[in-house]
């Protein structure tokens, strides 16, 4: 097994830079979508496009300080995503047995006023 | 910092808004590949804006991460913009991927495949089992056989406006930031850092000698650690058996640490209490979804014939019951106390 970690391809604050350019545009595309999606499950999978924005955000400042606790919040990041799926997919799924659509828009009467 | 290069992102964050724009809003195709082709043009001079800020030149990404993010933001923007779920959650897999590519460029082989394990197999399976549970039929004045909540999005000017400030802003903070952080540790202190996670398991410390000198005895220095570092170099010290001569055997990098064992080193020596809550979290997610799962929703007579496209059968029998009396007794008991 080769250990990644000390092979020291060179990563200073510019590739450090372009990674979270990448993380950046990808939590803007998932804002983007959540708020223009009116579909509730594909408004969820845009939250988990802003989940692995962070994600790579995190481990491009781990490895940009040679430090591992960025790896291990990305686990943490992944057990809140699946513990997020299971639950919001079970709601929608009753949702749907309500209303037969998967329209954000027919529970607006939820909001206030 | 110079206030040129955070002017020219924002002229190319209005760019690549105006194209995203463009693309979440329905229209043809010849509408849609130029504005894909500003909105790449966009991330790419982005990216080599990054360069020049913290640089001072426009130096060329890596091609590997080029390639990867490009990928990954091309599928995203398609995720966003696709018409059918089934295939925004597929082009949301093709983003998990091209990520986990990155995290490998990044040297976090595990994450990068507990990323594929768990995100693009297990998270994103269900998600598709669900949109195939709640599948729609499609709309039949789409010809594309899409639903219309899914066609028609919802406030698509307000949404690229909130994302090119949410972008300026961003990288604003990239360019101001970065410049700032403190210099990393030198590739060396990290070796020596890596070699040093060695100390921490005795097991694999064992395996270790049982390798390289399985018939001589090892000498612990004075902290009871196995490894002599020089100039990150490790080795061990042993007293072959038969003579009291000690040696040193210098290590190969293959007995390093691998980044599995320095990840689950860190997760239960560095956040211990952070693993359980996660325990208990999702312990409780699946609580949730057992419940949410079994609950069965009462469909009264009328919600079922709704659904089938049926007039409410007891609609009009309510009515008349609930206007009956009510609307008698306001009017027609004033009036029949008159009368009297």
């Amino acid at each position: 097994m080769m250990p990644l970690l000390a092979q020291a391809a060179e990563f200073g604050g510019l590739e450090l830079g372009h990674y979270l350019m990448t993380s950046a545009v990808l939590f803007v595309l998932g804002l983007v979508g959540f708020l223009t999606r009116r579909n509730m499950i594909v408004m969820f999978l845009c939250t988990e496009l802003m989940f692995q924005a962070a994600a790579i955000a995190m481990i491009a400042f781990g490895r940009f300080h040679h430090d591992l606790s960025g790896q291990v919040f990305v686990i943490f990041i992944l057990t809140v995503a699946a513990a997020e799926a299971a639950l919001a997919l079970g709601l929608v799924v009753l949702l749907y047995r309500r209303k037969e659509t998967l329209s954000a828009e027919a529970w607006s009467e939820l909001r206030e006023a | 910092m110079d206030l040129k290069l955070l002017y020219t992102a924002s002229v190319i964050s209005i760019i690549g808004a105006v194209a995203l724009w463009r693309l979440i809003r329905p229209g043809g195709l010849s509408w849609r590949i130029p504005a894909a082709v500003l909105a790449l043009a966009a991330f790419v001079g982005l990216l080599a804006n990054v360069g020049l800020a913290l640089a001072g030149e426009s130096r060329r990404p890596e091609a590997f991460f080029t390639i990867f993010s490009v990928i990954a933001i091309a599928s995203g923007v398609r995720m966003i913009t696709h018409h059918k779920p089934v295939y925004s959650a597929l082009y949301f897999v093709l983003v998990v991927l091209s990520s986990a590519a990155l995290f490998l460029l990044l040297e976090a082989e595990f994450m990068a495949f507990a990323l594929v394990i768990v995100y693009a197999g297990a998270i994103l399976i269900t998600y598709m089992f669900v949109l195939m549970l709640a599948q729609q039929t499609g709309d039949p004045g789409q010809e594309s056989g899409a639903a219309e909540y899914d066609v028609n999005p919802r406030e698509p000017t307000a949404a690229a406006v909130v994302g090119f400030i949410m972008l300026a802003l961003l990288s604003s903070m990239i360019y101001d930031g970065v410049a700032d952080l403190p210099v990393p540790s030198s590739a060396q202190e990290a070796r020596v850092a890596t070699w040093r996670a060695l100390d921490a398991m005795p097991a694999r410390q064992r395996e270790i000698i049982a390798r390289v000198a399985p018939d001589a005895q090892t000498v612990f220095d004075e902290q009871g650690r196995m490894l002599r570092l020089r100039d990150g170099r490790a080795s061990i010290e042993v007293i072959p058996s038969g003579s009291n001569q000690r040696r040193e055997i210098e290590l190969g990098d293959e007995y390093m640490p691998s980044n599995v064992e320095l990840v689950g080193l860190d997760l239960i020596a560095k956040f211990p209490v952070s693993l359980e809550l996660a325990g208990v979290i999702l312990l409780m997610a699946m609580y949730g979804a057992v419940i949410l799962a079994r609950r069965q929703i009462e469909l009264g007579e009328d919600e079922v014939r709704e659904a089938a496209g049926l007039p409410r059968a007891s609609f009009e029998a309510l009515d008349i019951e609930g206007a009956g009396p009510s609307g008698g007794s306001g009017p027609s008991g004033a009036s029949g106390g008159a009368t009297s």
